[in-house]
């Protein structure tokens, strides 16, 4: 009997997890584009949203009332299966990575500590481009078909120079636990992996950029030749779910860069009773560096975008991991 | 000089200055105008709602018919019925401008005899209906004495237009008749 109770008070705990953390996730998903249209509109000498509510606060409530009371059109000739599932598996891709990201220490700061947490991430952030490639197939419209085509191409390519960036890391831990990760840069200098990792972290970022199909890689979604990209022809809700579902890639790819090259939940000093203070700040920092490069920089030529991953990303990543190996076995880093 | 290029693409020097600049930026005053809220007072002399100036004597429009600014008017907008009153004077009976169909060139201000048709600087007048934007002879009175008024309208024409009425006189220097009264 006391088997039973400790079994159900166990998956009470693991629910109550899971709640809190998708609970917040949304509310950040919620206020990421607020956040975004604030930031960009004042980079460009605007205001942003305004009106609703005092300084358009209350803006991520309309913009989710408006969306989910939308007319949800469906094209005639679209593969109905597929176009209803795409956007599913956009969302499921970016939200079950989040069951992994250790928000502070302790058995507590995660959902699952799983030992394979970093290759889950990898594994699930490209699952999440399935739901991109089929929306833009069972949409049947040449526009959403070639942002659709464009993202697998981009997604692929930059994917291979984010694993390998991360195989840096792998080998300083030793582990590809997360939680684990974290703690083995206790030793090193501001207790972050960004020095002796410096190239992987710099090849993580702009992959990242280019992963999540932000700016100036949004070759995806480039509004002035592909209308919308990928998701033209969803409205509504539906469209909501790819909304969703990219900026919680944004906040996860943010956070994996954060476990694994800004220390995780370490910081200068320690904050008494928020154990993810610093996380969270941290957090905020690189979204902003997100939208401050989309503020700055215009979208990149196709063929450059390929050189860039191909010819700069992979072959500085490749290196990065001789030098580390050579170090780790000069005994140069522990 | 391959080197300074080498390490000018690796450091990424031209987007860090880029990035340096947006978030200089970012700490600017925003040159926004909140529309609704803070309106901005429309430049003396812009040509906007349509109306007719009132006599300040008789009360009615100062406007006599005669048709100069239907006759110039290049979109054909304005529409003038005239008749014959009981002591047989000329009234006006009906003055319409189309205001949809207006261009704004404002040669019907400069044809005026009269000084009567002017352009107010009046430019919120949106409405639902295109009914609305059809001006009648009582519209546009209205419009005047909204938006223009007496002041305004001697102020507002001997700035900008220059008005015909002000040449309406003989002028000092016209050649007259020999033997005759001479002007002035």
């Amino acid at each position: 009997m006391p088997g039973v109770v400790d079994t159900l008070l166990y998956v009470a705990i693991i629910l109550a997890k899971i709640l809190i953390v998708f609970g917040a996730v949304m509310l950040h998903v919620a206020y990421a584009p607020y956040f975004e249209r604030k930031t960009i509109g004042h980079m460009q000498v605007r205001l942003g949203p305004m009106n609703v509510g005092p300084h358009g606060l209350l803006q991520p409530l309309a913009d989710f009332i408006k969306l989910f009371f939308k007319e949800d059109i469906i094209p005639s000739q679209a593969d109905k299966p597929v176009f209803f599932v795409a956007p599913v598996i956009s969302l499921v891709g970016a939200l079950s990575s989040l069951a992994v990201i250790p928000f502070f220490d302790g058995p507590n700061g995660v959902v699952a500590n799983i030992n394979v947490g970093l290759l889950f991430v990898l594994a699930m952030s490209s699952l999440g481009s399935y739901g991109i490639i089929m929306a833009g197939w069972a949409s049947n419209s040449k526009y959403s078909f070639l942002g659709g085509l464009r993202s697998a191409a981009q997604v692929i390519s930059y994917e291979i120079s984010m694993g390998l960036s991360l195989v840096g890391v792998m080998m300083l831990a030793g582990s590809l636990n997360l939680t684990d990760i974290v703690r083995a840069q206790e030793h090193y200098p501001f207790g972050m992996f960004l020095l002796p990792q410096v190239i992987a972290c710099f090849v993580y970022t702009l992959s990242v950029i280019a992963e999540t199909n932000r700016a100036p890689f949004d070759l995806p979604e480039a509004e002035s030749e592909l209308v919308a990209g990928y998701f033209v022809e969803y409205s509504g809700m539906r469209f909501g779910l790819f909304f969703v579902a990219e900026y919680t890639g944004m906040i996860i790819m943010a956070s994996i860069g954060i476990v694994c090259f800004l220390g995780g939940w370490h910081g200068p000093f320690t904050i008494p009773y928020v154990p993810f203070a610093w996380f969270f700040l941290k957090l905020y920092v690189l979204i902003f560096v997100y939208y401050w490069v989309r503020a700055t920089l215009p979208r990149y030529r196709y063929d450059h975008l390929m050189n860039l991953g191909w010819k700069v990303l992979i072959p500085l990543a490749l290196f990065n991991i001789v030098l580390t190996g050579i170090l780790k076995v000069t005994k140069v880093l522990p | 000089m391959t080197l300074k290029k080498f390490l000018k693409t690796v450091t990424f020097i031209e987007i860090i200055k880029g990035m340096v600049l947006t978030f200089k930026t970012m700490f600017t005053h925003a040159v926004t105008r909140q529309y609704p809220k803070e309106k901005r007072p429309s430049v003396p002399g812009f040509r906007g709602l349509h109306g007719l100036a009132r006599d300040a004597q008789t009360g009615e429009a100062r406007c006599v018919g005669c048709g100069l600014c239907a006759a110039v008017c290049p979109s054909k907008c304005i529409h003038i019925y005239t008749a014959d009153s009981l002591d047989h004077k000329k009234i006006v009976e009906r003055y319409e401008i189309e205001v949809l169909r207006c261009v704004y060139c404002a040669l019907c201000v400069e044809a005026c005899p009269y000084s009567a048709v002017v352009l107010t600087e009046q430019f919120e007048y949106s409405n639902y209906s295109r009914d609305a934007f059809y001006m009648t002879k009582d519209k546009l009175l209205a419009n005047w004495d909204k938006y223009m008024g007496e002041e305004k309208d001697r102020e507002y024409f001997r700035r900008f237009w220059h008005p015909t009425a002000d040449d309406f006189g003989t002028p000092e220097n016209q050649a007259v008749f020999k033997g005759g009264k001479s002007a002035g």
